[in-house]
């Protein structure tokens, strides 16, 4: 009884992930991202990755909203900073812990989005780019100004924060407290990559569902969407809500593996246009494409560039300032010439790959009927 | 505190009006949002300290022709192969504008020293006021009244205007667009050039920074906002209130001058909330 259903449960799996390349490439990668402590625990490249986890689900949530329904955000920093700061003010003030914070904050973070949502759908196009650019920089000077700074922290920021996973836990179970500083790194590793899986899943769901089509109905042409009878605004608005909610969580979860929140939080400058980088190296409007942008940014750029190449006439700071410049580079090459993205032409070149096959084999099955036919 | 507000307004609102214009000229002919507009801004600063050795007059001359052939060359080879795609625009001149500020840092570092044009002040109506901001505002108005006369005038202004009316009508008429987008470009970059001189000499304490890009872009967005995109007399009289509402937060508010800098995003965001198509905008495009 148990095996069959086991057996039918791999069958299944088996068919969507096994015979689609793309999908099977995906699954290799997320068990080599699954592996990679393991094999060298406590390298840096493990401390980037997690990062990359973080900004990757932030890049995710961003290409619903733009690539998906043509919404443009350049302020996504916006709902990072709400997630980081409402999870950082409730522990200031009523010292929750953060299993009870990051879904307050969470639940800020859904309130505030249809809020904030609302009034900016009426505009369109530069409109809506210019508003949701300046909304996070009105939060960070409201932050930053005087009078207020003993409430919100100011430049300093508010901190330090507890850990999502406190090194008492292993202590508890009979570690010491030298022992039990790397394991709480893996643990935050792989929280953050459970947490990069479950997001991306459902955001990938949701993207491919029925909403999902609607989304990009409205990318496509509004006015006909309107005409098919979709209600349009509210659909704008279930787009803004889940991708604020999705950039909400990120950061509350973010402010806890840093132990810190600041305006750093809120800048455009590291936090939005990166992001909108990455997701246009990966490829805009798929989902994954964010994924692997986000990746090829973060390991070329932290790993890569910054620990293995070194020029003799670039100090640390000139060459820090030239891998922004060479990542503008790419992206501005990337869209004039090549707008599908890096992500978007490898599964492009696997399902050619695809039919290739698909027509080998149907040549194969002529040849062989035609054979057939021949010897009798 | 009143005659300071008055005077002091008045000089800010006169660099505004040139720093928002070329913003407002290369939206309404071409329909590109040019975010790189501050960094043609910031780029100016630099590019006339710079130029610095070579004496006042010719750097005031040179960095508006070099940073304009940067902004046309650079329209021509990232931003023309895309027109029409919004998103990809606005993309584009992001990475534009962080490219400028990486080089910036990367050849000048962090700051850089601009001169001012003359020394000395005098005082009007019990305020001081240095002779470099009394010249740069007179400098500001006589560009953004002669750039009003030559599009009003002008063979080349004339085609600007049909072809920001009716493009495909213009082409018809034998306006080579390309070319007419480059030049606005050019002018556009040599007017943010010279308001970015203008601003870090006489009110930043000759200090440039390489990201004091994002302000003056916001600043601008918002006169034009206010003003009505496309339209050049709402430019001027948005200049003045941005610039009025800053001088009056600054001075009224309490510890005022750390949200100096929010004033103009706060306007834009309201004036983009309430009334869009601003205060003399004459049509606004919603699609």
């Amino acid at each position: 009884m148990v095996a069959t259903y086991v057996k039918r449960a791999y069958s299944s799996f088996a068919a969507h992930v096994f015979d689609v390349p793309p999908r099977l490439l995906a699954l290799l990668l997320f068990i080599l991202l699954l592996f990679c402590p393991l094999v060298k625990p406590g390298q840096s490249i493990q401390l980037i990755l997690r990062d990359t986890f973080f900004f990757a689900m932030l890049a995710v949530s961003w290409d619903l909203l733009v690539g998906r329904t043509g919404q443009i955000s350049l302020g996504h920093a916006l709902f990072f900073g709400i997630g980081a700061y409402g999870t950082a003010l409730l522990y200031q003030y009523l010292a929750l812990p953060p299993w009870i914070t990051i879904p307050i904050a969470i639940l800020i973070g859904i309130s505030v989005a249809p809020l904030i949502g609302l009034p900016c759908l009426r505009v369109k196009g530069p409109y809506l780019a210019l508003v949701t650019m300046a909304l996070p920089l009105i939060l960070s000077a409201v932050i930053k100004y005087g009078p207020i700074t003993h409430i919100t922290g100011g430049e300093m920021g508010i901190g330090p924060l507890p850990p999502l996973i406190p090194t008492e836990l292993f202590q508890r179970i009979g570690f010491s407290y030298r022992e039990s500083l790397p394991l709480v790194e893996l643990a935050n590793y792989y929280l953050a990559l459970v947490l990069l899986f479950v997001f991306s899943v459902v955001l990938y769901k949701i993207a491919n569902s029925k909403t999902g089509m609607i989304f990009v109905s409205i990318l496509d042409d509004e006015l006909a969407s309107k005409a098919c009878g979709i209600n349009v605004t509210r659909y704008k608005l279930m787009a803004f809500t889940i991708s604020g909610l999705f950039a909400t969580m990120t950061g509350a979860f973010y402010a806890h593996l840093v132990t810190i929140v600041n305006p750093w939080f809120l800048s455009l400058m590291h936090i939005s246009f990166p992001t909108i980088i990455r997701t246009f190296l990966g490829g805009i409007g798929t989902i994954y494409g964010p994924l692997v942008g986000t990746h090829i940014y973060f390991i070329l750029d932290r790993y890569v560039l910054e620990k293995m190449v070194q020029l003799p006439f670039l100090t640390y700071t000139q060459w820090t300032y030239t891998r922004l410049l060479i990542f503008a580079a790419i992206v501005i090459v990337l869209i004039i010439k090549w707008p599908r993205g890096i992500a978007r032409f490898v599964t492009d070149k696997l399902q050619d790959l695809e039919e290739a096959r698909d027509l080998d084999e149907r040549g194969k099955w002529i040849w062989k009927t035609y054979k057939k036919k021949k010897m009798e | 505190m009143i005659e300071g507000i008055i005077i002091n307004g008045a000089i800010l609102g006169g660099i505004y009006a040139l720093l928002a214009v070329g913003f407002t000229l290369i939206y309404g002919v071409s329909g590109v949002v040019n975010l790189a507009h501050g960094a043609f801004f910031m780029l100016g600063a630099f590019m006339f300290s710079a130029f610095g050795p070579l004496g006042v007059i010719p750097a005031l001359i040179l960095a508006p022709i070099f940073v304009g052939a940067i902004g046309s060359i650079v329209y021509r080879l990232t931003i023309h192969p895309i027109l029409g795609d919004d998103v990809a625009i606005m993309v584009v001149t992001v990475s534009l504008a962080l490219i400028f500020q990486q080089l910036i840092l990367l050849r000048f570092g962090f700051s850089a020293h601009v001169a001012p044009l003359v020394e000395g002040w005098t005082i009007i109506g019990g305020v001081r006021v240095s002779y470099m901001k009394l010249l740069a505002c007179a400098l500001s108005l006589g560009l953004f009244f002669s750039l009003w006369i030559f599009i009003t005038k002008s063979k080349i202004g004339k085609a600007m205007r049909a072809v920001s009316q009716d493009r495909e009508a213009a082409m018809l008429m034998g306006v080579n667009t390309e070319r007419l987008y480059m030049l606005t470009m050019a002018a556009s970059a040599a007017f943010a050039t010279l308001a970015g001189v203008f601003i870090a000499s006489s009110l930043l304490a000759g200090q440039a920074s390489a990201y004091m890009w994002l302000q003056p872009l916001f600043t601008s967005f918002a006169i034009v906002v206010l003003g009505g995109l496309g339209s050049i007399k709402g430019t001027l009289i948005g200049a003045f209130i941005i610039a009025y509402a800053e001088h009056l937060v600054a001075n009224l508010a309490p510890q005022g001058g750390q949200i100096v800098a929010a004033v103009p995003i706060v306007i834009m965001v309201l004036i983009i909330l309430i009334r869009p198509k601003g205060l003399f905008g004459k049509r606004i495009e919603m699609e």
